[in-house]
C-alpha cells in the first residue's frame, strides 16, 4: 500500500494555476470556478469574510481532497532548486499536471498544509510532532538526515527551545509556531498555511510571515488581517462565497470600495509613510450588509483607493522597504 | 504595565483552553509565556534567540526523555524469555527451570537427558502450550488496541470495538448451549466475523469510515449480539453449562492446546509484521484525517485495511482466548508512558509486554486458589484497573482530559 512510488526523484513545484476549481459541501459550491495563478516563489494571500472558501480551497489546492470541477495544475520539476523560468505572464515553463494525478507520497513531500486547527489525540513531543513532517521520506532520506531537517525545521520556526516539551502543555501561540516546523520538515516547495498568524503575538505573527517570504518557497496562506496580507503578501487572492472576487497586487486590489463590498465594513485605506504599504483603518460595519446597495461611504475617497485588477492582475511586487 | 503581555495571555489561553484543557500545566504555561514575551518586547531581539524563551517553569519544562528502543525491546524479550522458563515450572509437581530446558531441548532435538513422562507430559502438552498461548493472546490484544486507538483517535478504545467479542460469544453460545456441531473456537470465530462485517457496513458512509461511526457501530452490534447472548442462556442454560459459559465469557486459556498456540502465534506474528510495517502511517493520524491525507496517507484505504486487519487478528485471540478484557485497553497506554506515542516505538514494547502480563496473570489465574482457577479475565481486570488509575491520574496528553 502507497509504497508503489519509493524511490521517485525529488518533486519540486515550480508553478501552480487553479482552473475552474470549486467543489461542494452538502451540496453547496463552497468553492466555486476558482482560477488563479498564484506566483511561483511569492507568498499568496488567500482573503476573505468567514465561509468563503478559504480553508476549503487550500485542502484542494493541498491535494487532499480533489475538486469535483475544475483542476488544480501544477508545474513540477525533478532537479535540484533553481529559479522557475518564467514566460511573461508569470507561468512556468514545464508542462503542467493536475495535483491530483501525482501518486499520495510523492506529493506530499513537495506540499505541505498547515492546518488552521489541530488537536493532537496522543502524548507526542514537540520533535515527534515536527518529526512527523517527515513521514513521506521515510524510507528515502539518507541516514541521520530525518533528525537534521527536523532540526533546523525547529530553528527556523523559533521553536528548539520547546523541542522536549510536550506538545498537550504548550500555548497555542506555540503550538502554532510547532506546526509551522511540521510543515518545514516537510521540506515543501508548495506550502499552504491556513491562517498561520491564528493565536499568534505580533512579534510572532511579523515573524511567522518573514519566515515563509524569506524561504522563497511558493506560499499560499489564508489570512484574515488585511494590513497584514497587504505589508507581507506579493499578491493576493479575494474569494466572497467560494467565488475569487479580485486578485492581483494588494495596492491594486485592497480598495475601499472591494473591502465594504466583501466584509461589508466601511474603512480607510492609507498608505504607511515608511513602506508604502496599504494600512486598513476601519470605521465599522456597513449598516446594509455586505451584499446590499451601492458603497456610498469613503469609496474614492482620497486614499489610494483603485479599482480590483481581474483575476490575471499585475503581479508586480509591492514595495520591499522596510521588511528586513 | 501589563498591556503588551495581556492580549496575547488572553488571546491564546481561551482558544485552546475551551477545547482542550491541558492539566496542571496549562496555567504555568500561560504564565511562562507571558514572561518571555515580556522578555522579547523589552529586547526586541529575534524570538529564537531570546534568552526569556528559554525557559522552565514549574510543572512545564520536565522534558521528555524516551530510552532508546533496542534497550526497550531487548529488556522486553529478555523479560518474555524469562517469564516463560518460569511461568512452567509453576505449579504443583516441582519442575525448574532446568527441566523445563531439558523438556523443550529434547523436543527439539537436542542430545539432553530426557525428563521421565510425566514430567514430560506436564511440560510439553499442558503447561507450554497454555504459557505460549497467553503470551501470544497478550501480544496479540495489545498490538490490537493500541492499533484500534490510533485509527479511532479514541482512548477508550480496545480490540473488541467492533462488536467481537460479543459476536464471538454468540457463536460460542451456540455450540455450548445449543449444541451446534462444529469446534468451539471455529464457531467464535465466525461469530466475530459477522459482527465485524456488520459493524463495518454499518459504519460507512457513502465509502469513507469515520471513526466516529465505527465507534457507535460497533456499540450498536455489540448490544445486539449481548442481548442474543443473554437470551440463549436465559432461555436454555441449566447447570454446568452456565458455568462453562460464564468462563468463557470471562475469557480463559485453560484448554490451550499445540493448535492454540499455532493460531495465535501465527496471528499475531503476520498481522504483527504488517502493523510494524505500518507505524508511520499510524503516526500520520495523530492530528486528524486531513493532517494524514497531507502527509500522503490514503486515508480510507489505510483505515479499513488495518480495521480489518486488527479485527482478524482479535477474532483469532477470541476463538482461542475468550475475551480478555483490559489488556487491550490499558497496556497500550501503560507502555506509550514509556516509548511515547509513536508506533515504531510502542507497538513491538506493547506486544512483548502484553506477552509478559498476560502470562503472569493466566499464572496468577490457575495458582492463587488452586485447586480451583479463576477465568484470567477477572485477574486482568483486577490488576488492569488500578493500572489504569496510574496512568489515568498521571494524565498524560489532551486526550486524557
Amino acid at each position: 500500500m502507497g509504497l508503489s512510488d519509493r524511490g521517485g526523484a525529488p518533486l519540486r513545484i515550480t508553478g501552480l494555476r487553479l482552473e475552474g476549481v470549486g467543489t461542494r459541501l452538502g451540496g453547496r459550491w463552497v468553492v466555486d470556478g476558482v482560477d488563479a495563478t498564484p506566483p511561483p516563489g511569492r507568498l499568496t494571500g488567500l482573503l476573505g469574510p468567514n465561509g468563503a472558501g478559504k480553508s476549503t480551497l487550500l485542502r484542494l489546492v493541498a491535494g487532499v481532497a480533489a475538486p469535483e470541477a475544475g483542476t488544480v495544475l501544477v508545474g513540477t520539476s525533478d532537479e535540484v532548486p533553481a529559479p522557475a523560468p518564467q514566460d511573461a505572464a508569470g507561468r512556468p515553463d514545464g508542462a503542467l499536471v493536475p495535483l491530483h494525478r501525482l501518486p499520495r507520497r510523492r506529493r506530499a513531500r513537495a506540499v505541505a498544509l498547515l492546518e488552521q486547527e489541530s488537536s493532537l489525540a496522543v502524548p507526542f513531543t514537540v520533535r515527534e510532532v515536527v518529526a512527523l513532517g517527515r513521514i513521506p521520506h521515510r524510507g528515502l532520506s539518507a541516514p541521520g538526515r530525518d533528525e537534521a531537517v527536523v532540526a533546523s525545521a525547529l530553528v527556523a520556526a523559533g521553536a528548539d527551545h520547546l523541542a522536549d516539551r510536550a506538545w498537550s502543555q504548550l500555548s497555542g501561540g506555540e503550538r502554532q509556531r510547532v506546526q509551522i516546523a511540521r510543515a518545514l520538515a516537510q521540506e515543501p516547495s508548495l506550502l499552504l498555511l491556513d491562517e498561520p498568524t491564528n493565536h499568534l503575538d505580533v512579534h510572532a505573527q511579523l515573524a511567522t510571515l518573514a519566515l515563509v517570504r524569506s524561504r522563497g518557497t511558493t506560499a499560499v496562506a489564508a489570512l484574515h488581517d488585511l494590513t497584514l496580507a497587504a505589508a507581507w503578501c506579493d499578491h493576493v487572492l479575494v474569494l466572497d462565497g467560494g467565488r475569487l472576487v479580485a486578485a492581483g497586487a494588494p495596492a491594486d486590489v485592497l480598495t475601499a470600495e472591494l473591502v465594504a463590498r466583501v466584509w461589508g465594513v466601511r474603512c480607510e485605506v492609507l498608505v504607511h509613510p515608511r513602506t508604502g504599504h496599504p494600512v486598513i483603518a476601519f470605521d465599522g460595519p456597513q449598516p446594509t450588509g455586505p451584499d446590499d446597495g451601492p458603497v456610498t461611504a469613503h469609496a474614492g475617497a482620497d486614499g489610494p483607493a483603485r479599482h480590483a485588477s481581474g483575476a490575471d492582475g499585475a503581479t508586480t511586487p509591492v514595495g520591499t522597504g522596510g521588511r528586513s | 504595565m501589563s498591556a503588551p503581555t495581556l492580549p496575547s495571555g488572553t488571546g491564546t489561553g481561551p482558544a485552546h483552553g475551551g477545547g482542550r484543557p491541558h492539566g496542571t500545566g496549562g496555567t504555568g504555561a500561560a504564565g511562562a509565556t507571558a514572561t518571555g514575551r515580556t522578555a522579547t518586547a523589552a529586547t526586541g531581539h529575534d524570538r529564537a534567540a531570546t534568552p526569556g524563551a528559554r525557559r522552565d517553569g514549574p510543572a512545564t519544562g520536565a522534558p521528555r526523555r524516551r530510552p532508546p528502543l533496542a534497550l526497550l525491546v531487548g529488556a522486553g524479550a529478555l523479560a518474555l524469555l524469562g517469564t516463560v522458563l518460569v511461568a512452567v515450572t509453576v505449579g504443583p509437581s516441582g519442575l525448574g527451570v532446568a527441566e523445563v530446558l531439558r523438556g523443550v531441548g529434547g523436543h527439539a532435538g537436542l542430545d539432553v537427558v530426557p525428563l521421565d513422562r510425566l514430567q514430560d507430559a506436564i511440560v510439553w502438552q499442558i503447561r507450554l502450550p497454555r504459557v505460549l498461548t497467553a503470551a501470544a493472546v497478550g501480544a496479540g490484544l495489545a498490538l490490537a488496541g493500541a492499533v484500534m486507538q490510533s485509527l479511532t483517535r479514541n482512548p477508550l478504545a480496545d480490540p473488541y470495538l467492533l462488536g467481537l467479542s460479543s459476536g464471538a460469544s454468540v457463536g460460542a453460545v451456540a455450540v455450548l448451549v445449543l449444541g451446534v456441531a462444529v469446534l468451539l473456537p471455529v464457531a467464535a470465530f465466525a461469530g466475530a466475523l459477522v459482527a465485524l462485517v456488520a459493524s463495518l457496513a454499518l459504519a460507512r458512509s457513502g465509502g469513507t469510515l469515520s471513526p466516529g461511526r465505527a465507534v457507535l457501530a460497533g456499540l450498536a452490534v455489540s448490544q445486539l449480539c449481548a442481548a442474543l447472548t443473554s437470551f440463549v442462556v436465559f432461555w436454555t442454560a441449566t447447570g454446568d453449562s452456565y458455568r462453562e459459559i460464564l468462563d468463557w465469557l470471562l475469557g480463559s486459556v485453560a484448554g490451550a492446546s499445540w493448535s492454540s498456540v499455532a493460531i495465535s502465534g501465527t496471528a499475531v506474528l503476520v498481522v504483527g509484521a504488517v502493523l510494524l510495517a505500518s507505524s508511520g502511517r499510524l503516526d500520520a493520524f495523530a492530528f486528524g484525517d486531513t493532517a494524514a491525507a497531507a502527509l500522503g496517507v490514503a486515508v480510507d484505504r489505510t483505515r479499513w485495511t488495518l480495521l480489518t486487519l486488527v479485527a482478524l487478528l482479535t477474532g483469532a485471540m477470541v476463538a482461542v482466548s475468550g475475551s480478555i478484557g483490559f489488556v487491550g485497553l490499558v497496556l497500550p497506554h501503560a507502555v506509550s508512558a514509556l516509548t511515547g506515542p509513536a508506533h515504531r516505538r510502542l507497538l513491538p514494547v506493547a506486544a512483548l509486554a502484553g506477552a509478559v502480563v498476560l502470562v503472569w496473570a493466566d499464572t496468577l489465574a490457575r495458582t492463587v486458589f488452586d485447586p480451583r482457577e479463576l477465568p484470567v479475565g477477572i485477574v486482568t481486570a483486577l490488576i488492569g484497573v488500578p493500572v489504569f488509575a496510574v496512568v489515568l491520574r498521571r494524565g498524560r496528553g489532551p486526550a486524557w482530559a
